[in-house]
């Protein structure tokens, strides 16, 4: 194995040869492969520069921007209890997903920080279990949307790689949404495994007992009957018109 | 004539308030709603008080003794202020006891009606009554008083123990943003009791801060240097059930950065202090103002902080806000002046 590997591996990774190398970030090794300076050549290990990892600032403009928004209007109130961590849905799973963490790096404005998290920072799935335990009211549930615009607008290549939106998705909720007014569990478990291409599986042992179960206690025939939203006309009209607002500034803005 | 002074609440702030004007020569009227006097410390039966562990008995047993043997001091138990009219500067006073009415004309009065203790029940993130073995600073402050710490839930010294401070302080969520001065310096005195009592015992304390303020700020030296008490940064968010009859803490170390879910024998809340429904009640019965936490507000907290808005009513002690005994009988003296000039001027 260990021979396989060498022989493989032709090109020296940046950095390589610094003792210790796991203890320094990528984005702080500044390497070469070809330099030649006043006619030497100092390719490769021989211009290796590690730059300080000492924070030197603090950005206040990014903490006044975020506090312009609606969403994260109170990040001035958070004092770092960690509350919502302790109660999120998320963080369980993804350790990296910290919303006080998070929050605490918007404050300082250390983007350079925030930048590592781009992967994992919008994996909220807005339980407001957070906001609701909050001793401050922060609303950090919110301030997880703060965040996810903010990653949008800094880091968009970043952003690219890490998530793409499903244009077929979208479509899918929207349709639910202008068709029936709610979101339809059902449906939207149907369309992802469709998606998914386990068709076979829609009916398989679960979801056959799950649909027995509920045509027994009656519920199947409830959601049967389920209705649209009182006044949905209007609703509608107001989504449609913000759906076409959206797209025609998007398109704009293309 | 002697002259007459009400003190309405028979605590360490009401006790000192009483019996130095009796030892003026005033006739006082001590009335308590309880069959006792002591105030909460009596109530809930503290054994050993911070800052230097004496004995309880040696401050609230020492002020029942003096309050009680007193002769100008007519102690009225189990009753109440029924009624209270101005009557040109002194008050017509109507007090209800076990006896009946009585009423009474007084030159002033003093309020010294305590606080209550935060009900965790109310916030039920802690599951407070859910499970026996989650109770808070006032139940182990009363288990040391009768002399039985092991676990309610099965009589078993516990293994590990954790605190968490700021419980119903300090947080929007349950309506109390001020701080209860006092739960740090309880718990970290508590956690150095339990780690004597059960050697085997660790003990954790979950922190924001720690508001050992002052000299406090020894006993929260002692607990670590001399106890081994761990401190751990973070709040919980959730207690739930955990195995082997265990109660689980779920919460974020907010130094390391990340969740954790740790099973404990007990949980000790440190609860918060109240205004009670004492405070709006005495704002009505006899006038006064109440602050935005729910304490009877002083006229100026600085210049004044024993007077109330009514001339001829002070106050002392935990009514008008968060504070320890200390405090609390340095301003039962400071109000028994103040009401006592008060008396001397109109006379
Ligand atoms: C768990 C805990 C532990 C503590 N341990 C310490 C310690 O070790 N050392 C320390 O210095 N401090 C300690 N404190 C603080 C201490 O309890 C208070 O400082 C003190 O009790 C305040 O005294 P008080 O007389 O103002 O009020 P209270 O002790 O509350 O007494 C008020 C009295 O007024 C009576 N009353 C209330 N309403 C009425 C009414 N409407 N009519 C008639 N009577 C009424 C009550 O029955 C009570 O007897 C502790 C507090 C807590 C919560
Ligand atoms: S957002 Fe709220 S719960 Fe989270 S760390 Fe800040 S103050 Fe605490
Ligand atoms: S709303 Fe988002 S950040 Fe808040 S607890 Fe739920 S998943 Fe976590
Ligand atoms: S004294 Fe300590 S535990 Fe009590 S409210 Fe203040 S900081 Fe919290």
């Amino acid at each position: 194995m260990a021979l396989e590997k060498q022989e493989k591996r032709l090109v020296a990774e940046k950095g390589e040869h610094i003792i210790a190398r796991h203890l320094i970030e990528d984005d702080h090794i500044k390497e070469e492969k070809n330099l030649v300076i006043d006619g030497v050549d100092v390719s490769g290990r021989w211009n290796t520069f590690i730059t300080t990892r000492v924070d030197s600032e603090f950005d206040r403009a990014f903490f006044q921007e975020i506090k312009e928004t609606v969403v994260g209007s109170r990040i001035n109130r958070c004092w770092q209890c960690g509350m919502c961590t302790a109660s999120c849905t998320v963080t369980p799973l993804y350790r990296r997903f910290n919303p006080r963490a998070f929050i605490y790096m918007m404050q300082l404005g250390n983007l350079k920080e925030l930048k590592k998290y781009v992967d994992v920072a919008w994996r909220c799935v807005g339980c407001y279990k957070c906001s609701q335990r909050c001793p401050k009211q922060v609303n950090p549930a919110e301030m997880m949307e703060a965040l996810a615009l903010l990653i949008k607008k800094y880091f968009p290549e970043e952003l690219e790689g890490k998530l793409k939106i499903d244009e077929e998705v979208k479509k899918i909720y929207e349709d639910m949404i202008l068709g029936h007014g709610r979101l339809d569990l059902a449906k939207l478990h149907t369309s992802s495994m469709q998606k998914m291409g386990k068709t076979k599986d829609l009916i398989g042992k679960i979801e056959r007992d799950a649909i027995f179960k509920m045509a027994k206690d009656g519920r199947a025939f409830s959601i049967l009957r389920l209705g649209k939203p009182h006044n949905w006309g209007k609703s509608k009209d107001a989504i449609e018109n913000y759906l076409k607002n959206v797209k025609t500034i998007e398109n704009e803005a293309m | 004539m002697a002259e007459n002074i009400l003190v309405i609440g028979g605590g360490p702030a009401g006790m000192q308030s009483a019996t130095l004007l009796a030892d003026l020569g005033v006739n006082v009227s001590l009335v308590e709603r309880d069959s006792y006097l002591g105030g909460n410390p009596k109530k809930f039966k503290y054994k050993f008080l911070f800052p230097d562990m004496q004995p309880a008995d040696n401050v609230i047993g020492e002020l029942i003794r003096k309050t009680e043997t007193n002769s100008n001091i007519k102690i009225y138990y189990s009753s109440e202020v029924s009624d209270f009219k101005e009557n040109g500067k002194k008050f017509d006073v109507t007090i209800k006891s076990p006896n009946g009415n009585e009423t009474k004309t007084f030159d002033s009065v003093i309020v010294a009606t305590g606080f209550e203790h935060f009900d965790p029940a109310r916030d039920a993130k802690y599951s407070y009554q859910l499970f026996d073995d989650v109770i808070d600073i006032k139940d182990l402050e009363r288990m040391f008083g009768e002399g039985n710490v092991n676990r309610p839930s099965n009589g078993q010294p516990p293994k590990n123990v954790a605190f968490i401070l700021c419980v119903g302080s300090r947080d929007r969520h349950v309506g109390n943003q001020y701080c209860s001065r006092v739960c740090c310096t309880v718990s970290v005195k508590q956690a150095i009791e339990l780690r004597e009592h059960f050697p085997d015992c660790e003990v954790y304390i979950f922190y924001m801060d720690i508001r050992t303020y002052g000299f406090f700020e020894d006993l929260y030296w002692e607990a670590m240097e001399e106890h081994d008490v761990q401190i751990v940064k973070g709040r919980v968010a959730e207690i739930t059930s955990g195995p082997n009859n265990t109660v689980i803490c779920k919460g974020e170390d907010t130094l390391l950065r990340g969740p954790f879910e740790i099973p404990f024998d007990m949980v000790v809340l440190a609860s918060g202090m109240e205004g009670g429904p004492q405070s709006p009640e005495m704002a009505k019965k006899l006038g006064l103002e109440l602050d935005e936490h729910g304490f009877l507000k002083p006229q100026n907290v600085t210049l004044a902080p024993f007077k109330s808005n009514k001339k001829g009513v002070f106050l002392a002690g935990a009514c008008t806000g968060p504070k320890a005994i200390s405090d609390s009988i340095t301003e039962g003296g400071a109000a028994a002046m103040d009401a006592y000039v008060y008396a001397m001027k109109n006379k």
